[in-house]
């Protein structure tokens, strides 16, 4: 398991698509600290105002990024014939998946920790002592949010490597995770009441902050599910993909 | 070594409605080249994803050193073959594609930088698999299938794209392999390569036996192994040109 491990972690590191995906997700940096400047030259026009938070803002750009990378650490193998001679050398499919899942859990958790923590530490720090709304919390009160965030976008990644194990297909496995992430939240709204609200706070981008303890939007009410129950259901999410992606895998002729 | 064997027991699989093997059964034996020859669509390649556990037979079974392959725990030690040697990532360092295939079984960077040397890949072994030749590649997935220096080696088309030196070179690293004890299993189009190289023949058409014979009596009842060849397979050739 190591072995194959380590292998996964060399197989991630030597293909430029990981620097580009990181290197996508790596923007919030400089779009956080420019909006940043932005909300900052119009408080100083008029004093207080409530802007949105950066590392909030732009959280669905990591999110996406780095589920692409997620995707791609199985999806590639499958556009270059790779995987045949990966399943020659681990003819346990299942240990190949989990040795996947494990590298790409690790990298784009420590990759979100890192990009969120540099984009909320340059805000606060270009905001200065103006009241921008989002910057008057302490780090204390703010870290849940923050690594509940970085956690999404590891579930999302694993979500989009286990839709890569069942599709096969880039393209495909990528307007899933597209789907899972834009398309549903909007979709859920048509649904009629009480169920619009109930099945919102199921979804991807609405699990952060509940899992920070936060309202959700207005319109949606206050979350339903209590923060250990949102976390649940975030967890659930990589863990059916994947498990699903596992016995197609595991089908499937190669 | 000596027991190093492959064996294919009824193997059958259908794709669809395709039956690509049909009850195939026969026995590779270590110490000599084993040709594998048979008609483009026979089933050769088939075959060597059934044996690898790639695909799952209908019915029947593949086994290698009495066991199927996916029960390996480190089949790289055992077993090494080339398939296709178009399946690799093209943005890899042919040394670090071989070093991540040879870290899943545990073999050292040393051995990585030894089968580079051996196919004469060395020279670029820093450059991007995408950029190198057919040639170039069929050496690098040799090297793949050397890594892990196993007692039964499958090798689908090797020579294919190769230059007449590589073809050379092929022939005597098979002979030199086979003479080390090792079994070994090669497909090829080229009757006159495989009558050089093979001393065994397993003919296969439309997925099913058609011979399995030595190298010496083909060619003692034919004028040539093509001719034999030729002959076996008249019956069995489906996607042929018409004359
Ligand atoms: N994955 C697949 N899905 C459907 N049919 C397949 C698949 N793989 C092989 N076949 C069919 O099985 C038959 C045997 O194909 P195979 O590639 O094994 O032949 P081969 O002997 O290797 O031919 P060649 O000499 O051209 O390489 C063909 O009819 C082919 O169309
Ligand atoms: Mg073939």
């Amino acid at each position: 398991m190591k072995a194959v491990f380590s292998s996964e972690w060399l197989k991630l590191r030597s293909v430029t698509s990981t620097y580009h995906t990181i290197g996508t997700a790596a923007l919030m940096v400089a779009l956080g600290a420019a909006w940043t400047f932005y909300v900052s030259g119009l408080a100083d026009e008029r004093g207080s105002l409530r802007a949105a938070a950066p590392e909030e803002g732009f959280l669905p750009l990591v999110q996406i990024s780095l589920a692409v990378l997620g995707v791609l650490a199985i999806t590639n193998e499958y556009a270059t014939g790779m995987i045949r001679t990966s399943l020659i050398t681990v003819p346990k499919r299942g240990t190949l998946l989990l040795a996947k899942a494990g590298i790409v859990g690790l990298t784009t958790f420590v990759a979100a920790n890192a990009i969120l923590l540099v984009t909320y530490s340059a805000s606060r720090l270009i905001a200065s002592d103006r009241h921008l709304g989002f910057n008057g919390t302490s780090f204390a009160d703010d870290l849940p949010k923050l690594l509940a965030s970085a956690l999404s976008v590891t579930a999302l990644a694993l979500v989009g490597l286990g839709l890569g194990a069942a599709i096969c297909s880039t393209a495909g496995a990528i307007v899933s995770v597209v789907a899972l992430l834009f398309v549903l939240p909007g979709v859920v709204n048509y649904l009629p009441p009480p169920w619009n609200t109930r099945v919102a706070t199921l979804l991807l981008p609405n699990l952060v902050p509940q899992i920070a303890d936060e309202r959700l939007s207005t319109r949606l009410g206050d979350g339903f599910l209590p923060p250990w129950a949102a976390l649940a259901v975030l967890i659930a999410y990589p863990i059916v993909t994947l498990t699903i992606g596992y016995f197609l895998l595991r089908r499937r002729d190669a | 070594m000596l027991d190093a064997v492959i064996e294919l027991h009824q193997l059958t699989k259908h794709y669809g409605g395709t039956l690509a093997v049909d009850d195939l059964s026969f026995k590779v034996e270590p110490g000599h080249v084993t040709g594998f020859l048979g008609p483009n669509g026979a089933g050769k390649s088939t075959t060597m994803r059934l044996i690898l556990g790639l695909d799952a037979p209908t019915s029947g079974q593949a086994l290698v050193n009495g066991r199927r392959y996916a029960t390996l725990s480190r089949p790289m030690h055992e077993v090494g073959a080339l398939l296709d040697a178009g399946a690799v990532h093209g943005g890899r360092s042919a040394y670090n594609h071989l070093l991540c295939l040879a870290r899943t079984n545990d073999i050292s960077a040393t051995r990585v930088a030894e089968a580079l040397e051996q196919v004469g890949l060395s020279g670029v072994a820093r450059k991007r698999v995408g950029g190198f030749s057919l040639g170039m590649k069929q050496r690098l997935g040799i090297a793949a299938a050397l890594l892990g220096d196993p007692g039964v080696l499958m090798f689908d088309e090797p020579v294919n794209g190769l230059d007449p030196d590589g073809v050379r070179w092929i022939r005597d690293l098979m002979r030199s392999l086979a003479a080390e004890g090792r079994t070994i299993l090669l497909s090829s189009h080229l009757m006159s390569e495989m009558a050089l190289t093979a001393e065994r023949i397993v003919i296969i058409g439309r997925g099913k036996l058609i011979a399995e014979s030595t190298v010496a009596e083909l060619t003692a009842r034919y004028p040539s192994l093509e001719d034999a060849y030729m002959a076996l397979t008249a019956d069995s050739v489906q996607y042929g040109a018409a004359r």
